[in-house]
């Protein structure tokens, strides 16, 4: 193998690292503040991704309002998410389990929308800085994917500090941690929550329109974004949004390992098979010692 | 004397009238419905291996596309590729299914609640993969044609109208083996590990052993279930076998009510009719299709089976009523 | 007199936490042996251990002369180790009759194919089972609520089909872990009365609490106090002890 050839493959674990990275975020935040696996997290981001085409590309709009727009769907879908189908459920006592099949029945519902106004087509979304590459020891790298690293960062600190420093970000731990003595300090849980599942829906949004200049925006996108996000995730505790990135960084480098020396048909098994083998291995994540899961 | 309870009378000739009407159901539609209450035949098989597990051990499976088609393309390889007679085809998909669901579901049923759906859904997407993959058994996006049609003393079942009678028959009698084993010792045995673990584990039932062994009969099912669709349709791809058809099997399961076993008929039915008429509406049907999982998952927690339950309980309670008055 | 039960040795630690600090005692076949002692005397931590819900940090559970220290729950329970809980753990969905049928589990060969395709020798186990779940009934006097479901009945109740749903079996040990919590004054009595009759009948018990009154059963006690072991015998024994009552009262 050439340097270069692992260079190149080292690059593209890389970005396709953040994309786990971003989606696991959303994950996680979403399960930080109200202890739900949000399988809608990989469609909330094809949901950012399509609306970010739809304004910069069909309608010709500038490309930084589709963005921003592709963003604040995400954040309406988590809200919407919230409202019509985790209360309902949460109001019949839902378990887990029905937690997480109406998700599922939403990421369904998504993938499905989708193939009505799109089609089978893929479609790709103009990054930033165009299709500009750099070189990195004779290997290219787009800038686009630059700016999805610098972003990402940002987002992870962004998130630190809104959950250790802002009043809402404590209040968002708290109705999730104890809902009880929560609602006795004056917090309004279902609020928190609703806003937990908003926060992950901008997250998943930005995840979205970021990812879309890289890979193809196709509608069965979501699921298998998902469940790498999840895997991304959970190697990093499945609370910690740095964690989230980690995990995404080392999921995704282990897949452009599995394409160099393997083939590229088996790269979702490999990441699968991870995914089920920290599950049970390692459910605390990477660095969590066992029994942290709730902290 | 000694009165037969009149809820029995009424479940008998309920039950009586039922098979009556099964059997002379075909004759009166034509070839597209009974397709579909073929296919409604198929999905019962393979979604009964999924609600007991959902309903019994609170096993959410998304892995059962994955078996079905391990029972499809053992049927279509042995069959074509290798020449061996179909039986033998049949039973070597369900044992091979038995022992993959038993290597992998050892580990994987440790773990529980949404990390076990997850790690379920990822072994129906491997399992896509690796059919997608190994394309010298499978033939990919190909697929494989030419499946020989089941016969059965010279008998073949090559129509809809004939294979309606043949999948009927198995699917009748798997739901009444789950009922057998849902009242059996180690039917009770189930109930009790999903009401209090420990306490079970200090009745010397091993909880764990008990699970693997029911994925294990769940996939064996849906390989069984698998062969027969192959052998119905007698061409097959790997489309068949994709994550939307593990949903489907989990819907079934979800809308039948998982906890009755009947039930699954009416989820079957469902998941397979639905599509077909909804589709008339056009592309909107997989829409339509997605909020119906989400509406049954939170209005319906019992399924079609509970609606049917509560309905029979009301029957049968009018019916005592009106006996007593009789009597 | 035959040894049922031996602990040798036993420590526990979380951690740097040391639970149990090298605890030993036996209990005889036909003995009613009590472990009392204050909260966080480590009393649980021992008893999970003996049944297998814990792993000891050092020392053995020797059972009918086996060790049983690295066994499983199951394993135990199939050798005759049969134990309840705090909070009572009955099968909240079952009728009292399954709750009882799930208890003689451990007697059953047949597995699920045979179940699934109903073979007789299933049917029979069936029978078998139920009629060992009556005469367990009949003794516990529970035909009243034979096919209620278990989660029904009130938390006396609930106890007394735990209790009926370990005896069931006929185990060569019962441990019982905190019996009289959650029930009234009456209750206490009838559980003393059932203990007293399961004890005349041969049955050996290994009882824990911190109800003195309840200790008025036992042969012999153990009192555990951080850990140790600080004073064993008779009830009398006990409630002379100034160790103990320096233990219970802090004075």
């Amino acid at each position: 193998m050439t340097l270069t050839l692992l260079v190149q493959s080292i690059i593209a674990g890389l970005t396709n690292g953040f994309v786990y990275g971003l989606i696991g975020l959303g994950i996680a935040v979403v399960f930080r503040g109200s202890r739900i696996i949000n399988a809608m997290q990989g469609d909330v981001a094809l949901i950012g991704a399509v609306v970010a085409y739809i304004i910069g590309v069909s309608l010709g709009l500038p490309m930084f309002a589709g963005f921003l727009l592709g963003i604040v769907a995400g954040g309406l879908t988590g809200f919407l998410v919230d409202r019509f189908m985790i209360r309902p459920t949460a109001k019949r006592r839902g378990t887990e389990d029905s937690f997480l099949l109406v998700t599922l029945g939403g990421a369904f519902a998504v993938s499905a929308t989708v193939l009505l106004y799109f089609g089978r087509d893929s479609y790709i979304l103009p990054g930033v800085g165009g299709n500009t590459m750099v070189d990195v020891f004779d290997a290219a790298m787009r800038v686009h994917a630059i700016w999805l690293i610098a972003i990402s960062t940002f987002v992870v600190f962004g998130l630190r500090w809104f959950y250790t420093k802002t009043t809402v970000g404590q209040a968002m731990l708290a109705a999730s941690i104890d809902p009880e003595g929560a609602t006795t300090l004056g917090i309004n849980v279902s609020w928190m929550r609703a806003l937990t599942f908003g926060l992950g829906g901008l997250v998943g949004g930005l995840a979205g329109v970021l990812v879309a200049p890289l890979i193809n925006i196709q509608y069965e996108m979501g699921l298998l974004l998902t469940l790498k996000g999840f895997a991304a995730a959970i190697l990093g505790g499945l609370t910690s949004p740095f964690g989230a990135i980690f995990g995404g960084v080392l999921l995704g480098l282990v897949e452009a390992l599995a394409v160099v020396t393997i083939s590229s048909g088996y790269k979702d098994v490999v990441s699968m098979t991870l995914l089920i083998a920290i599950m049970i291995v390692r459910p605390q994540g990477l660095f969590g010692s066992r029994g942290r899961l709730g902290g | 004397m000694r009165t037969i309870p009149a809820e029995r009378i009424w479940l008998w000739s309920a039950t009586a009238l039922a098979l009556v009407a099964w059997a002379v159901l075909p004759n009166f539609l034509g070839r597209g419905a009974i397709d579909i209450l073929v296919f409604t035949g198929l999905y019962t098989i393979a979604g009964l291996g999924v609600s007991f597990l959902l309903g019994q051990c609170g096993i959410v499976s998304l892995a059962q596309s994955g078996f079905y088609g391990i029972g499809a393309y053992a049927a279509a390889y042995g069959t074509t590729t290798l020449g061996l007679p179909i039986p033998v085809c049949i039973l070597a998909g369900i044992l091979f299914s038995a022992l993959i669901a038993a290597a992998v579901g050892t580990p994987v049923l440790r773990l529980s609640g949404h990390f076990l759906a997850l790690a379920t859904l990822a072994l129906a997407i491997i399992a896509h993969v690796l059919f997608l993959e190994f394309e010298w058994l499978t033939g990919g996006t190909l697929g494989i044609g030419g499946i020989p049609r089941i016969t059965l003393f010279g008998f073949s079942f090559s129509t809809p109208y004939r294979f309606y009678y043949l999948v009927w028959p198995c699917a009748f009698a798997l739901i009444l083996f789950y009922t057998l084993l849902l009242n059996s010792r180690t039917g009770i045995a189930l109930r009790a590990m999903r009401d209090a673990p420990s306490a079970a584990a200090v009745a010397g039932i091993q909880v764990a052993s008990l699970k693997v062994r029911i994925f294990v009969l769940s996939a064996a099912v849906g390989a069984f279930a698998g062969s027969l669709f192959a052998h119905y349709v007698s061409f097959i791809s790997v489309d068949s076998f994709a994550i939307d058809r593990a949903i489907g099997f989990l819907l079934i399961a979800v809308l039948g009510g998982v906890r009755s076993i009947p039930g699954t008929i009416a989820g079957a039915f469902f998941v397979t009719a639905a599509p077909n008429y909804l589709s008339r509406l056009g592309d909107i049907h997989p829409i339509l299709f997605a909020v119906a999982l989400v509406v049954a998952v939170i209005f319906l927690p019992g399924g079609f089976g509970g609606l049917i339950a509560s309905f029979w309980s009301r029957l049968a309670t009018r019916g005592r009523a009106s006996s007593k008055s009789r009597s | 007199m035959k040894t049922v039960l031996d602990v040798r040795a036993v420590s526990k630690s979380f951690g740097g936490l040391h639970v149990l600090k090298g605890v030993s005692f036996s209990v005889e076949s036909g003995s009613v042996t009590g472990l009392i002692g204050p909260n966080g005397a480590g009393k649980s931590t021992l008893f999970n251990i003996i049944s297998g819900f814990l792993a000891p940090t050092r020392g053995d559970i020797v059972f009918l002369g086996d060790v049983a220290t690295g066994h499983d729950i199951g394993t135990r329970s199939r050798a005759g180790l049969q134990r309840t809980f705090q909070t009572p753990q009955v099968f909240r969905d079952l009728t009292v009759r399954e709750n009882l049928v799930a208890g003689c589990h451990m007697r059953g060969r047949t597995g699920v194919l045979e179940a699934f395709f109903g073979l007789p020798a299933v049917r029979r186990e069936m029978k078998q089972a139920q009629q060992l779940a009556d005469l367990a009934i009949a003794r516990f006097e529970l035909e009243a609520w034979r096919d209620v479901p278990a989660g029904e009945l009130p938390a006396g109740r609930q106890r007394l089909v735990e209790l009926a749903r370990a005896v069931v079996v006929e185990p060569k040990l019962l441990c019982l872990d905190e019996p009289s919590s959650g029930l009234s004054a009456d209750e206490v009595r009838v559980l003393m009365a059932t203990l007293r009759r399961l004890n005349r009948e041969g049955m050996t018990i290994l009882l824990v609490s911190h109800d003195m009154e309840l200790m008025e059963v036992t042969d012999t006690i153990h009192a555990l106090c951080f850990g140790e072991i600080i004073a064993s015998g008779s009830l009398e024994v006990m409630r002379a002890s100034p160790r103990v009552r320096e233990a219970y009262l802090g004075t």
